[in-house]
């Protein structure tokens, strides 16, 4: 048996610099590695975060790869964790380990069109992919960003997702569930907005991300459009405590979602009762 | 050839003696109201050579029900890494229970591995004991449970009323037996002697027994998701966990943590958790992907007969029965299971 002096367990400290208000329960928080390094990770990774003495819980990363030491996550207060989160300011430490998990295949979306489908709290993972893909843009084909949200108020990354209409070589639609007076735009599930876009199905890569109940039916969709199942990309989150595939917790059948996912390959997960 | 010794009864205290000055030496005995389990030796403790089943399964020398893996600082926000390894000698295990061993050993190691894990287990000498009587809700002799060649480091056999062929597994158990002096070579006839208790030990749990070859329990289980059994034996189901806490092979695991009340330093643990539990697959947001009693327990026959077999090539249940007699609600039964899905099957293999 190999026996190293190291335990994958240990978190490393990194310091939150920034701290931005995206909706009344959600905060972009961006942190720098205390060790200066980049956080190396790849797009759809995830990281354990830590406040000492609360506890630690797995976070999708939601910045493109850097070359600097920063790295972003967008957090909603819902737990004790992200409580003690949303209560620290820049300059305090906390502590994570990772990244951790699959990621999306970047390099097979290169020369085709990407469809993104973003439910919810879905954007928050994708936007890394995004964002690399738009600091790349010239190597990607058609880039369709498909937004749902429950209500308006629930919306995040609003004035990013502004500039993303505005550039012109991003084709953006969005939807709320429920709308309300401020709303002017689509009101319906997101499975309304694919009807409204025009792809070219073979030449499509989707990478989607959203609450369980969105994946069966957006991708009962894209399959009647036309898009090969093997080109369709899911984020899979479960509770993801260890991260190492020991702990059981984020089992998916016999798969376990902190190293064999979170992302999969749809049709490497079609035939597993829980995954979908 | 294995090396065999021939070891008297008599000579048994002083090699407990000896070893206990150096390891934590647990042998099994009677743990009152008609169990055992596996006891710190002391001086006169009784072993008790035909105890039917340890009460609790080896697996907390290895994993301890609350380990420490992380010391922090939070003034400093550093943190350091905690290894526990005493040094142990687990005395008595019978084959389905070292076979347990042998699997957490594969389990844990496999991918990232896990280093509190093994450093345990590479400070624990294990001796394997072939059992003289079955529990009556175990079913090892019939899920391959009764044969296990490796993973032990001495193997002892009765073969007389005070005599044992201890075959050797590892250098360090060859050590330990020659610790209070010599020991006699095993002549041919005491390994017949031995040969002939193993068959008897392996005939000891037939009484319950698997109706099919127990290799085809991934297959039946394949073709199980929806049958009828799940709801039948889950709306009984309590929830408590029972099950997975006395499971030799059960490992899942929370992480936790615990800070001082100044909030200067404190440490982050992991705690036996079990699927069987309610809140197990609990994610923020009171999401559960495993709300229901029939989730639960179907996921854990599936991890036992299907899952671990796929990645390991065994059974994740060894047949200790354990479960069957720990069970609230009396429906925690893998042979009864099993045995029910392969009738359903219609027989086919």
């Amino acid at each position: 048996m190999s026996i190293k002096n190291f335990s994958p367990y240990v978190p490393r400290p990194a310091t939150l610099v920034a701290k931005k208000q995206l909706s009344d329960y959600v905060t972009l928080f961006t942190f720098e590695q205390d060790n200066g390094k980049p956080l190396a990770h790849k797009p759809g990774q995830f990281i354990q975060l830590s406040i000492y003495g609360v506890g630690e819980a797995p976070f999708s990363i939601s910045s493109p790869p850097e070359q600097k030491n920063v790295f972003e996550l967008a957090v909603r207060k819902i737990g004790a964790v992200t409580q003690a989160l949303h209560s620290i300011e820049p300059g305090q430490k906390v502590a994570i380990r990772g990244p951790y998990g699959s990621f999306f295949p970047v390099q097979q979306f290169v020369g085709k069109d990407t469809l993104f489908v973003a439910g919810g709290l879905g954007y928050i993972p994708l936007r890394s992919l995004l964002r690399y893909q738009l600091r790349h843009r010239e190597e990607f084909g058609r880039i369709v960003v498909l937004v749902g949200t429950r209500d308006p108020k629930e919306r995040i990354f609003t004035d990013q997702l502004e500039r993303l209409s505005a550039r012109g070589d991003v084709e953006l639609l969005e939807t709320v569930d429920r709308g309300d007076e401020t709303w002017k735009g689509n009101v319906g599930l997101i499975t309304t907005l694919l009807p409204k876009v025009q792809l070219d199905p073979v030449n499509t890569y989707v990478a989607m991300v959203g609450p369980p109940v969105m994946y069966r039916f957006v991708i009962a969709d894209c399959r009647k459009m036309g898009i090969p199942a093997e080109q369709i990309y899911v984020s899979l989150e479960r509770r993801m405590k260890c991260g190492l595939g020991k702990c059981g917790h984020c089992q998916i059948n016999d798969l376990n979602a902190c190293i064999d996912g979170p992302v999969f390959r749809y049709t490497d997960i079609e035939a597993y009762q829980e995954a979908i | 050839m294995t090396t065999t010794y021939t070891v008297f009864q008599e000579q048994l205290p002083e090699l407990f003696r000896k070893w206990s000055k150096e390891y934590a030496l647990y042998v099994p005995a009677a743990a009152g109201g008609g169990f055992f389990d596996l006891r710190p030796w002391r001086e006169g403790l009784e072993v008790a050579w035909e105890y039917d089943v340890a009460y609790n399964p080896p697996k907390r020398f290895l994993l301890p029900p609350r380990e420490t893996l992380v010391r922090y600082d939070l003034k400093a926000y550093t943190a350091e890494p905690v290894f526990e390894a005493p040094k142990q000698i687990l005395f008595g295990l019978h084959p389905y229970d070292l076979k347990a061993v042998n699997q957490l050993d594969q389990l844990m190691e496999s991918g990232s591995p896990d280093q509190n894990y093994m450093r345990r287990r590479e400070a624990t000498v294990v001796m394997a004991l072939d059992p003289l009587t079955v529990s009556p809700t175990a079913f090892w002799g019939s899920i391959g449970g009764d044969r296990v060649n490796h993973g032990f480091d001495l193997y002892w056999t009765k073969i007389g009323p005070a005599s044992f062929l201890v075959s050797v597994g590892s250098a360090k158990g060859e050590e330990l037996l020659l610790a209070a002096g010599a020991v006699m070579a095993a002549t041919a006839a005491d390994r017949e002697a031995a040969r002939r208790a193993k068959l008897r030990a392996a005939g000891l749990a037939r009484a319950n027994a698997l109706k099919y070859n127990w290799e085809e329990t991934p297959r039946i289980l394949g073709r199980s998701w929806d049958s009828p059994i799940w709801r039948k034996y889950a709306v009984m189901c309590l929830a408590c966990g029972s099950c997975n806490l006395v499971c030799p092979t059960c490992y899942c695991f929370d992480i936790r943590e615990e800070a001082d009340d100044r909030l200067e330093k404190g440490e982050r643990f992991r705690a036996w958790d079990g699927c069987m539990l309610e809140s197990f697959a609990l994610v923020a947001g009171n999401h559960n992907f495993r709300p229901k009693a029939l989730d639960r327990y179907r996921h854990r026959y599936f991890r036992k007969g299907k899952y671990i077999y796929d990645k390991i090539g065994e059974l994740g249940c060894v047949g200790c029965g354990r479960c069957v007699r720990a069970c609230t609600a009396g429906i925690a039964n893998p042979l009864a299971v099993f045995n029910e899905l392969w009738e359903e099957s219609g027989n086919e293999y």
